[in-house]
């Protein structure tokens, strides 16, 4: 059975949309091209 | 390159994936392959936006508002961001309304994890109510309904969820609890069992048509009766219970309504209560303060009183005043240096001759048979310099003829185990008896 207030615990609270500037400036739009990227030039740099 | 064109194939395979989730209405599972894909190429503008859909889908207006502004940050022209952007703000309030949405269920969740199940539990049936498709608030209303054991209303948030999202997994386990304690479970699996249990016909196997009847006069009545009650029935269990239902709905309404502004009044005098508490406690720190500083410029009077007193003690010849207020003197606390150098001029006196002055006033007193007055001179001398052996034995020796036996033994003994090698301690071990 499910223990209620631990489980109640586990909800986040939702972005609210006065939060939207701040958490798109936070936002970690990192991609796989760039560490490729990154890893060459420290490889190039070596 | 090769690993960029291979990083936008991967995109793009990802992409497609969470696209036929999102079509099958899987969007929990269309989330996590699209979010890899962007992982892969954040100009996957396609992935970005379709993730922004389901965001809004699934009631999380600024999760959405987040992806479709990147979206539109990252490809400014023919980008189907803009219409969507604009399709919020395009109706006046939509965007306040939505907010405010994610703030009731918010601060639903704060009440439901501070113990207030039931401001909850009106709070997340508003926010449900203003966006049917809050996912978030349906799961954490069905979570506070399984935990009052009302298992029915659970399973009826939890059937929306579904809706909108199959193969939400919280939804889903809370589902499986649900069926599990309303034989629900055991129903579909006997309805599934049925449904494998059919079997060919076989030759012997007759189906009997249903019997035709043909109605008569009494039986019409009866039936015409029977309609008039069924009538009744419908009026007294279906009809009456939809009005006394809309009344109990409008009932609940303001209730919301008066809980909301309960809630708000209760949150702004927390506020207010730890303002005040905050400056209750800057008042006492700065009363403290005061007192203290009060205190140090009376401790710092005190001083200077103390010097003018030494000095006037030193213009009327009385050495004992002079030593007695200069043992409570402390130098540190003058700031002057005029009077500091006279402080030291002091010092200088009573370390060099001032004791010794008091030990002679001792004496002189002692042999005028005035005993208190020469126990009184000899311990403001060791108070000027408290190693003088020769002082102690004195002081001693006045003790002992007074008769204070016991302040006579703790000079002698003083003198004894702190000064062994004076002149004076074998003179105190034959004092004591030794």
């Amino acid at each position: 059975m499910i223990n209620f207030e631990e489980e109640i615990r586990r909800f986040k609270p939702s972005l609210e949309v006065e939060e939207v500037e701040d958490a798109i400036v936070k936002s970690d739009l990192t991609d796989m091209t760039d560490i490729m990227m990154e890893m060459m030039k420290e490889m190039k740099e070596d | 390159m090769d690993y960029v064109k291979r990083n936008r194939q991967i995109a793009n395979s990802y992409y497609n994936l969470g696209l036929e989730k999102a079509n099958i209405r899987d969007l929990t599972g269309a989330v996590s392959c699209l979010k890899k894909s962007l992982r892969f190429d954040k100009y996957q503008m396609d992935a970005r936006n379709l993730l922004g859909l389901i965001f809004y889908e699934m009631g999380e207006t600024a999760d959405a508002l987040v992806q479709w502004v990147i979206s539109m940050n990252l490809h400014p022209t023919d980008n189907p961001a803009d219409r969507y952007l604009g399709e919020i703000q395009r109706k006046p309030g939509q965007l306040e309304r939505e907010g405010q949405t994610v703030k009731t269920y918010n601060q639903a969740l704060w009440h439901a994890q501070n113990g207030n199940a039931d401001l909850a539990v009106l709070q997340l049936a508003r926010a449900v109510e203003a966006n049917p498709h809050f996912i978030k608030a349906h799961i954490l209303l069905a979570l506070i309904y399984m935990s009052r054991e009302d298992y029915v209303k659970a399973g009826k948030s939890l059937y929306r969820v579904l809706q909108i999202d199959k193969n939400n997994p919280k939804a889903q386990w809370y589902m499986s609890l649900v069926k599990q304690n309303t034989g629900r479970e055991e129903v579909e699996k006997k309805r599934l069992k049925n449904a494998f249990s059919h079997r060919k016909m076989e030759d012997d196997d007759i189906i009997i048509p249903p019997e035709y009847k043909e109605n008569t006069g009494l039986g019409s009545i009866l039936l015409i009766t029977a309609g008039l009650v069924i009538g009744m029935m419908v009026v007294f269990f279906l009809i009456m219970p939809a009005s006394t239902r809309a009344l109990n709905t409008k009932h609940n309404q303001e209730l919301i309504s008066y809980s909301q502004n309960i809630s708000d009044l209760n949150q702004q005098l927390a506020a207010l209560t730890e303002e005040y508490d905050s400056l209750q406690a800057q008042a006492e720190e700065m009363e403290t303060q005061l007192s203290t500083i009060e205190a140090d410029q009376q401790a710092v009077l005190s001083q200077y009183e103390a010097v003018i007193g030494i000095l006037q003690a030193y213009r009327q010849d009385d050495l004992m005043t002079a030593a007695q207020l200069y043992a409570g003197l402390d130098p540190a606390l003058i700031a002057s240096e005029s009077v500091l150098a006279i402080v030291n001029q002091i010092t200088e006196e009573m370390t060099t001759e001032g004791y010794q002055r008091l030990e002679e006033l001792g004496t002189s007193a002692w042999n005028g048979g005035n005993l208190d007055a020469a126990i009184q001179y000899y311990e403001k001398s060791l108070q000027l310099v408290p190693d003088n052996t020769a002082v102690m034995y004195l002081l001693g020796r006045a003790y002992q003829q007074q008769g204070n036996t016991d302040m006579a033994n703790q000079w002698f003994t003083t003198i004894i185990d702190q000064y062994p090698d004076s002149e004076q301690a074998e003179q105190a071990r034959e004092a004591r008896g030794y």
